[in-house]
């Protein structure tokens, strides 16, 4: 989609951060770059839950009286529902406050959008798997506390599944509820499996815990920045050729996603 | 006015400081030089030159002892370094890697609109796993300000916030300080000022609140 730009507006990507691992922060950085670097925005900036510059803090580096808020988040839920509007004091679609405007978009996650940057990323990690040999999982944390993020990702898998990408099966799989991704090779019949982490950063999860669910690691490694050497794929355990992807949200190509989710908020309430 | 004018301003009339960065017009050339404050004496070849923001970030995110510096106005920005920017733009995203919204809050404050939160009112406003943050009482929140923020715990930001609207911060070191780092001239100095508690300090009152 093309983008027309908005040289006197600001960005402001959200994201939720972390005080154990930088590269929980990453993406929101190199998304935020990438799109400086597209000259569409007056001006871009992150802010954080968990690091700084905080929610409350952003507005004091923002010149534009125009800010659109976008969640680098993958579903709706607490977060992008109650944490982030608190915070940034939001009414609803667009609040009027401190001499500002700020327009508050969905979740990238949510946005139509991700699902052909999941079948680009499954292409890329799996370049030689032909999809009808292949299964596809789309994996999720999964807890009973949110079931607006198992929804994102059955909401992708049956937008895969209908895109004629031509994988044997897509399934969403989880780490804490079914189906298990730890149970992998039992769900899958095909002698390919590609996995994607729909999360946005290599964290703790995507890094640490689903490699030792799917088997590929026996105790969780250090943090992706300080790992050595990235995994190489494929991997063949269990009896199958199994690849593994870093999370969707380290792709370069989501801040076309976020690009998307501006202009379907200007689509929906600023026509 | 914007900011990066604003910024370029306040260098043209002597900043020189914020936090442990030291920033400097440079010598014959259009921009900025940034070094961590203990280097400014150094000469250049005893330090290693990058160009451009995104360094910013990576010189910023580990300490020298390998941990992760999530508090940007921990006390542990690493030394060996210089950075060159072109421009007062990118000088101030480059400031907003270092010191995050720092020199928009110092821009605020002088202009009398920076919103000042007091300690209440942030863990009030907690929701999930935070909440139980606000059953602290005054004597445990006065105890964290001492052991979680100023100098002697790492943070050099100025606390410019009270427990409450009547109740100031008991006198210490942690709510003493006025968020500029070592012995040079206030008056060049862009000082680190802390609006309101950071949720670092809510994690913890966090934990306060559950050991009782």
């Amino acid at each position: 989609m093309s983008f027309t730009p908005k040289p006197g507006t600001a960005l402001l990507i959200v994201g939720h951060g972390s005080t154990e691992n930088p590269d929980s922060s990453t993406p929101y950085f190199e998304h935020a770059d990438e799109i400086r670097q597209r000259g569409l925005f007056g001006e871009v900036h992150c802010c954080f839950w968990k690091e700084e510059p905080s929610m409350r803090e952003s507005a004091y580096m923002i010149d534009a009286d125009e800010v659109y808020v976008v969640p680098d988040f993958i579903s709706e839920g607490y977060f992008t529902q109650e944490v982030i509007p608190r915070e940034l004091q939001l009414e609803g679609p667009t609040t009027r406050r401190g001499g500002k405007t700020w327009h508050y978009t969905l979740p990238v996650g949510v946005h139509r959008s991700m699902t052909g940057l999941l079948l680009q990323r499954a292409k890329e990690v799996a370049p030689d798997a032909s999809p009808a040999e292949t299964t596809l999982f789309i994996v999720g944390h999964g807890t009973g506390l949110n079931q607006n993020s198992t929804k994102a990702i059955r909401d992708q898998v049956d937008l895969i599944k209908a895109s004629g990408a031509g994988y044997a099966e897509v399934h969403d799989a989880f780490m804490e509820e079914q189906p298990f991704i730890a149970e992998w090779d039992k769900i899958a019949a095909t002698p390919n499996v590609v996995v994607v982490p729909f999360f946005i950063a290599d964290g703790l999860h995507s890094y640490q815990d689903i490699p030792v669910l799917l088997g590929i690691e026996a105790e969780p490694g250090e943090a992706a920045s300080q790992r050595e050497v990235f995994r190489h794929n494929p991997h063949h355990l269990r009896g199958k050729t199994l690849y593994y992807s870093s999370s969707i949200g380290t792709e370069r190509n989501m801040a076309d996603v976020i690009l998307d989710q501006v202009a379907d908020f200007d689509a929906t309430h600023l026509s | 006015m914007k900011l990066a004018e604003r910024l370029a301003q306040a260098l043209a009339a002597g900043i020189r400081h914020i936090g442990q960065v030291a920033i400097s017009p440079r010598a014959g050339a259009k921009g900025y030089e940034l070094r961590h404050i203990d280097d400014e004496g150094q000469p250049e070849s005893a330090l290693q030159r990058h160009e451009g923001i995104a360094a910013a970030r990576s010189i910023s995110t580990w300490a020298a002892d390998g941990h992760y510096r999530f508090t940007k106005g921990e006390l542990s920005l690493v030394r060996g370094w210089r950075l060159l920017l072109d421009s007062p733009e990118e000088l101030r995203q480059a400031l907003d890697l270092f010191y995050p919204a720092a020199a928009g809050l110092w821009f605020a404050q002088a202009d009398g609109r920076i919103e000042i939160e007091h300690l209440r009112a942030k863990l009030n406003r907690q929701t999930g796993m935070y909440r139980f943050a606000r059953n602290i009482n005054d004597e445990t929140a006065q105890r964290l300000v001492r052991e979680v923020c100023g100098p002697g715990n790492c943070c050099v930001k100025k606390i410019l916030w009270q427990i409450d609207a009547d109740t100031p911060l008991e006198d210490s070191e942690a709510s003493r300080f006025d968020g500029v780092v070592g012995e040079i001239a206030r008056a060049e100095a862009i000082p680190l000022l802390c609006r309101e508690a950071c949720n670092h300090f809510v994690a913890e009152a966090r934990k306060a609140a559950k050991a009782k």
